[in-house]
């Protein structure tokens, strides 16, 4: 049984894009048949991160019209050949295609494929609406901060009235001593609001930017970072298995912040 | 649409005041009435938080467009707000349902295509309720219902079924009760008392004609007596709104969050709306 999974957000440049490519290499090196969508038309991302723009010849769009066959569009990767992109048209808006069209491509691709993720432009428009026609299953990304919890919580509420009620939380771009000093939302608080099933935290980390610059994803690292270990956690919870959560405030919580902790809590009472 | 069909009480009467405005579930006589708000007051919806005249009535003005292609569109977006609307009263009512309840679907003015139909009966079925009688006063509605395959009844535009007048007073309606996380964007309204069991989110708003209770945390905006009635309270576990209001009241939340949080009820006093514990409530009404 294939599963077809919507990865949005609602506000832009939360780290969608950079979940689905590790997400679905991280399948794919689990074994499974994975296909990724870029569903941001006029706006695509998801081909750089994975390093695949130069072998774009197809997009969807083609597919759509009829001008090629769908496995004509995809975009096998070299490095992971269970992983195979299908690429969005660069020189076309969100209103090039419509959710029924959308739907009809992204199903066909459950034939061939076990996974499939759907990677969402920001917003609640034309182009979200595209992304989720198909979908049976939705991972939100947020980061800790009001402006991306506040439209992640709009965003559960248009999937659940779409019936999209299996829906999981990634927290992304975490920074743990931040939460310690109590600058920034915790995972804690981020859940209380938004009420949905935690996947997975990601930490924050530089490693992100030099690898999406470099079209790599984290997951495909020898020496593997945190957030690419958090990755692929994500996966292996994904497919159902219960994985322990990263600690990721351990290195974080030292004598001195706690000592600094202590005298906060005492000043403020 | 022509001018004669369109419904002159909605300019008279504030918007809250109408009963008609969202989709919503009524129970009588063992079957379930779903009564679908009139096309005008779905378009005022949008420009929900001027309550004016004004909006109302370029509301109004956008219906009677409704033959050029612009109004075309408009009438798409009030069909995605009313499929919004529905789904959420379904799936906040969720057990409360008998299965296979009759629905008699109460669709007034508003023109609904076969697609529509089907898309409102599966909705229904999926919730386990039978969509089995559609009353309209369109004929465009009346045939696509009976294509559907539904009884119909189709009663002439001007005598809205349950329209109130704007001159008499209302009784408020049967309270809601709605098992759901209110979450941003979502806006409940009702003509009654509303109970949310669950949060009212940052962005969410929850707008009744008679008492808020959120069994809860009350993170978003609530209103209770929205339509004038001062007496009104608001009620939640854990009060930590964005801002409330009791009739023409408004109030914020205090800058410094309290260090625990008890239940708590918001009532107007002489000198405006005031937040008292729950537990000494009765004794504060009392003196």
């Amino acid at each position: 049984m294939s599963r077809i999974i919507v990865i949005t957000s609602g506000k832009g440049g939360v780290g969608k894009t950079t979940c689905t490519a590790n997400l679905g290499m991280a399948l794919a090196q689990r074994g499974h048949k994975v296909a990724v969508v870029d569903a941001d038309f006029g706006l695509r991302n998801l081909d750089l991160l994975l390093g695949l723009e130069n072998r774009i010849v197809y997009t969807a769009v083609e597919v759509i019209a009829g001008e090629c066959r769908l496995d004509q569009a995809l975009v096998k990767d070299k490095r992971q050949p269970n992983l195979a992109l299908l690429p969005a048209a660069q020189n076309r808006t969100k209103d090039a295609v419509n959710p029924d069209q959308m739907k009809q491509l992204v199903t066909s691709l459950t034939a061939t494929y076990k996974y499939i993720l759907v990677d969402s432009p920001a917003g609640i428009e034309m182009g979200f609406q595209n992304a989720t026609a198909a979908a049976k299953e939705a991972i939100i990304v947020t980061t800790p901060e009001i402006a991306a919890v506040r439209d992640a919580d709009r965003v559960i509420g248009l999937l659940e009235a779409n019936d999209i009620k299996k829906v999981h939380l990634i927290v992304n771009r975490l920074r743990p001593a931040m939460v310690q000093e109590d600058m920034m939302m915790s995972v804690k608080d981020v859940q209380e609001i938004l009420a949905v099933p935690l996947l997975g935290v990601i930490p924050d980390d530089e490693r992100v930017i030099v690898s999406t610059n470099r079209g790599e994803p984290l997951v495909l690292s020898q020496n593997i970072s945190m957030a690419g270990l958090a990755f692929s956690n994500i996966a292996r919870r994904l497919e159902g298995e219960k994985v322990p959560f990263l600690d990721l405030m351990a290195a974080h919580d030292d004598l001195f912040s706690r000592i600094r902790r202590l005298f906060r809590n005492s000043s403020r009472n | 649409m022509n001018d004669s069909s369109a419904p002159a009480p909605a300019i008279l009467q504030p918007a809250s005041d109408n009963p008609n405005l969202q989709v919503r579930f009524k129970s009588e006589g063992g079957r379930l009435l779903l009564l679908l708000p009139p096309e005008a007051e779905v378009s005022a919806n949008h420009s929900s938080a001027s309550k004016s005249n004004a909006s109302q009535e370029g509301a109004n003005s956008d219906s009677a467009a409704g033959n050029s292609p612009s109004g075309n569109g408009a009438n798409t977006s009030n069909w995605n707000d009313l499929w919004q609307q529905l789904k959420q009263r379904l799936n906040a009512g969720e057990r409360f349902w008998q299965p296979e309840t009759a629905v008699h679907l109460v669709a007034r003015d508003r023109l609904l295509d076969v697609r529509q139909l089907q898309a409102i009966a599966d909705a229904l079925a999926d919730a386990q309720l039978q969509l089995k009688r559609v009353y309209t006063s369109r004929r465009q509605t009346a045939v696509a219902a009976a294509t559907t395959g539904y009884s119909v009844e189709q009663h002439s535009p001007v005598a809205h079924l349950n329209q109130p007048s704007a001159e008499s007073g209302q009784a408020l309606a049967d309270p809601l009760y709605v098992q759901t996380v209110v979450r941003s964007g979502v806006e409940i309204r009702h003509p009654g008392t509303i109970v949310v069991l669950g949060d009212v989110n940052p962005g969410g708003s929850v707008i009744a004609d008679g008492d808020v209770l959120v069994w809860g945390c009350l993170r978003g905006l609530a209103q209770a007596g929205a339509a004038g009635n001062g007496q009104c309270l608001i009620m939640a576990l854990r009060m930590e709104p964005t801002q409330i209001r009791i009739a023409e009241f408004v109030a914020r939340a205090p800058e410094m969050p309290p260090d625990q949080f008890h239940p708590e009820i918001a009532y107007v006093s002489s000198e405006g709306i005031r937040i008292a514990r729950a537990a000494e409530f009765s004794r504060i009404r009392l003196s």
